[in-house]
């Protein structure tokens, strides 16, 4: 496959699972606006911008106490998350970078791919805030449902080749990587708290582990239980094991970059943010440390996989 | 046995729906259709009276609902939008992407006329590959002085850098677009584009979309397939590898997403199968051409580029360009690579080089053009000059280097202003430019504002050369949507409709 493709593909995977990610986080957030309370719908902003690694509009002190206020901040902060251009993770600049890199890779994937993303880009094009504020939680669902679409579609249609591990690949990483980066938050948020637990009822929701955490520890809500959970289940899709086992996986899949060194480098990488949850995670005291140590492991096995597919050096690289 | 006045109603309805009667609500306005006697209609030899071959859709389109038509209009137009079926147009960022728009009214050519074009056309890409060969090689036809020398050498598309290459099959052009006019006089070759010619997505495209509209007319018409375009693209460029290596490896060759042209490149990629490449994915070592793969570096064979010649190669061509592969016009003389279409080819489309193209057929292969020219003067003649000068309301008047409709007055059209303005550039560069006679171009009927307007068309076929010459029964039908206008160019207000081949 040609690298520039594989690059493609994999930066499509990536841009729309964020474009997911944040859109998943919005229709929670939104819905809880109707019966929150102020406490709660700005801890819940604080999250999603300290997981994104943003501050809001006007910095994170600016949000009021005043109920009124915080729900008209409410439509600015969801504006600066969804339609706003200059924020590189808002759901449109993901969708739309995404739509992008899947036009430029369109022969890449089947057509059937191709047709579901650019309905999804062409029905979010036009849309302003303002079009969507009477019922946003229908406006977000519809744009997750949409990206599940593509997923599926993905699944049923492509060729199972070098470009569906590439943009599978890239899914994998942009996983991880989320989810560290909202548990994370999570964390470091619930601690300035009164309320020990607040957040995290939320937190499995937006990994879709509601129903699992009910069925493995009832109804009472733990944070320590949660964050094992979301963390280390092989069983639970959106756990940072899962994630970090299918990137593994995946690359597993491909077979050996031009770069050896950089090729095997990434492999290591994969093994060890999956060892670190594995082995690592039911005994270690600063688990928080730990996060932060596979995102990093993440983030490296980024710049190594681009390494050994995409930028490597032509001089040793094999002639075919 | 399919109903004789099948239409495209019956597959408008979901099933069970309610099937309107096609006679009740405003049907399609024929009445105030203004046939010109004096202008070729495609569909009508007089008023009311449709030519043998367009009764099936005349009578169809008589009988529509007008609001069904729209429909019909409509859904096509959006299939192209929803499938991102667009063109880039350059220096407009507010519609960077842009959908050409089709009009749902095919034009229809007999199969037996279509044949006759057919033979045209491989007589006339049969002389342009020997004047290629020739040209870069012994220059007979300059030396015999059947073209004069200045016309050839003085053409800016002239690449010296190719003298003494020869290409697999002599098949210099690989891919030719061939714009076609009519008349009241016949099939007239407008331009022959040989160097990147596009538009064959919007082919198929069209098809795909009017097709789905108007099934059982589109069957009832018993319409020539279009879509094997690709296999016969694919089949033409293998031909064509370097030494008949088997199975060779294909790229295109794309200047990125950026070009106006690039879904086209992209759809093409698809469909014959190649790896769809930029400049940069590309080098050369040791005077054969590489991609870089996930895999390594791996071999290319044969390039369909859709990179102009100045931007090919930076050690060659322009030293600037950052499209290019650095080192390719050398492994292509050195015969490694094969590059569909040769650099060079566009001396051939030259603007002053066509009104020649006759001579050649009649230089090379001794026979008659099979297809006409239009009477073309050249305006580095001083005659033609002054008959130039003295008729420009009258004429139109190109300039050699441009397309795309750009560089151009249309005298009937202009302003007194305008033709000063040309008239002072003919004065100053009179070998930049050449004139025509202002042609009535044919016109065939399309659905303006619910209502059967006649608009002003022309016919883009492609031709594909390899071991043999192939073209598939259909062409890039473009329409210059607005009343009057003669110019079909999609960057100037032209649209796109479907050209039925029809046997019937």
């Amino acid at each position: 496959m040609l690298s520039r493709s594989a690059q493609g593909v994999y930066w499509m995977g990536r841009y729309l699972t964020r474009a997911h990610h944040v859109s998943h986080l919005l229709e929670l957030h939104v819905q809880a606006l109707v019966d929150r309370s102020v406490e709660e719908i700005h801890f819940g902003w604080r999250r999603i911008y300290r997981a994104m690694k943003r501050l809001p509009p006007a910095g994170e002190e600016w949000l009021p106490e005043a109920e009124e206020l915080a729900l008209a901040d409410s439509f600015t902060l969801a504006d600066d998350l969804t339609f706003e251009r200059s924020n590189p993770d808002s759901v449109w600049s993901s969708l739309e970078r995404g739509r992008e890199n899947a036009r430029q890779m369109r022969h890449c994937i089947s057509a059937e791919m191709w047709s579901c993303l650019n309905l999804a880009y062409l029905r979010m094009r036009d849309l302003e805030t303002v079009d969507i504020w009477r019922t946003p939680e229908a406006f977000y669902g519809q744009t997750c449902n949409e990206i599940h679409n593509f997923v599926g579609i993905a699944d049923a249609t492509m060729y199972r080749g070098a470009a569906w591990r590439f943009m599978r690949l890239g899914r994998a990483i942009e996983r991880v990587q989320l989810a560290v980066s909202l548990i994370l938050a999570q964390t470091e948020l619930g601690r300035r708290m009164k309320r020990r637990t607040l957040g995290w009822a939320s937190m499995l929701r937006m990994h879709h582990a509601s129903e699992a955490y009910s069925r493995l520890y009832g109804i009472e809500i733990r944070p320590s239980r949660v964050l094992d959970l979301l963390a280390s289940d092989p069983l639970l899709p959106a756990s940072v094991l899962s994630s970090v086992r299918a990137a593994a996986a995946e690359l597993d899949a491909i077979a050996t970059g031009p770069d050896a060194e950089a090729d095997a480098a990434a492999r290591r990488l994969a093994g060890r943010a999956g060892a670190m949850i594995l082995y690592d995670w039911p005994e270690a005291r600063d688990r928080e440390e730990l996060l932060r140590r596979v995102d990093r492991c993440t983030r490296d096995l980024h710049g190594t996989v681009l390494d050994a597919f995409v930028d490597y050096g032509i001089q040793d690289a094999p002639l075919r | 046995m399919l109903p004789r006045r099948a239409w495209p109603g019956e597959c408008l309805s979901a099933p069970g729906a309610r099937r309107t009667s096609p006679t009740r609500g405003q049907l399609l306005d024929f009445d105030s259709y203004d046939h010109d006697p004096a202008i070729f209609d495609e569909m009508f030899v007089a008023r009311g009276a449709p030519r043998e071959h367009c009764r099936a859709v005349h009578e169809a389109l008589r009988s529509v609902r007008r609001q069904e038509l729209e429909t019909i209009q409509e859904r096509v137009t959006r299939s192209f939008s929803q499938e991102g079926i667009t063109f880039t147009v350059y220096g407009d960022e507010e519609a960077e992407e842009r959908t050409i728009p089709i009009d749902c009214v095919p034009r229809l050519l007999r199969l037996a006329e279509w044949r006759e074009l057919e033979v045209g056309l491989v007589q006339r890409i049969s002389a342009l590959n020997l004047f290629l060969a020739d040209v870069y090689g012994d220059c007979r036809i300059v030396r015999d002085g059947v073209i004069p020398i200045d016309v050839v050498f003085d053409c800016p598309q002239y690449r010296p850098e190719m003298r003494g290459v020869s290409v697999p099959n002599n098949a210099w052009v690989a891919v030719c677009g061939t714009d076609i006019v009519r008349t009241h006089e016949g099939f007239m070759v407008l331009e022959d584009n040989l160097r990147v010619p596009s538009g064959v997505s919007y082919m198929i495209a069209n098809r795909k979309a009017v097709k789905a509209g108007l099934r059982r007319l589109f069957r009832t018409c018993r319409v020539q397939e279009v879509e094997h375009y690709g296999r016969l693209l694919r089949q033409t460029l293998t031909e064509l590898a370097p030494g008949g290596r088997p199975d060779p490896s294909l790229a295109l060759l794309t200047p990125g997403t950026w070009n106006s042209a690039f879904y086209e490149h992209m759809f093409l990629a698809q469909e014959i199968g190649a790896e769809l490449v930029e400049g940069q994915d590309l080098l050369v070592n040791d005077g054969f051409v590489y991609m870089r793969t996930t895999a390594g570096l791996r071999r290319v064979d044969v390039i369909y580029r859709r990179v102009d010649d100045d931007f090919l190669d930076p050690l060659v061509f322009r030293r600037d360009s950052l499209l290019g592969v650095p080192g390719l016009l050398n492994a292509f003389k050195r015969g490694h690579v094969t590059l569909a279409n040769a650099p060079g080819t566009g001396v051939a489309d030259d603007k002053s080089v066509y009104a020649y193209v006759p001579d050649m057929v009649r230089y090379y292969l001794a026979e008659e053009p099979l297809l006409k020219n239009v009477d073309t003067r050249l305006c580095r003649r001083p005659e033609d000059l002054e008959y130039t000068l003295d008729n420009l309301e009258h004429l139109v008047v190109k300039r050699v280097g441009e397309s795309g409709g750009h560089g151009m007055l249309v005298g009937p059209h202009s302003t007194p202003e305008e033709r000063d303005e040309f008239r002072e550039s003919l004065r100053a560069a009179p070998a930049e430019y050449i004139s025509q006679p202002t042609l009535a171009l044919s016109r065939s009927p399309c659905l303006v504002d619910g209502r059967a307007e006649p608009r002003h068309v022309d016919l883009r076929p492609f031709v594909l050369t390899g071991a043999q010459t192939r073209i598939v029964p259909g062409a890039l039908c473009r329409v210059a949507l607005r009343r009057g206008s003669l110019v079909v160019n999609s960057s100037q207000g032209g649209g796109g409709k479907d050209l039925w081949v029809v046997d019937l």
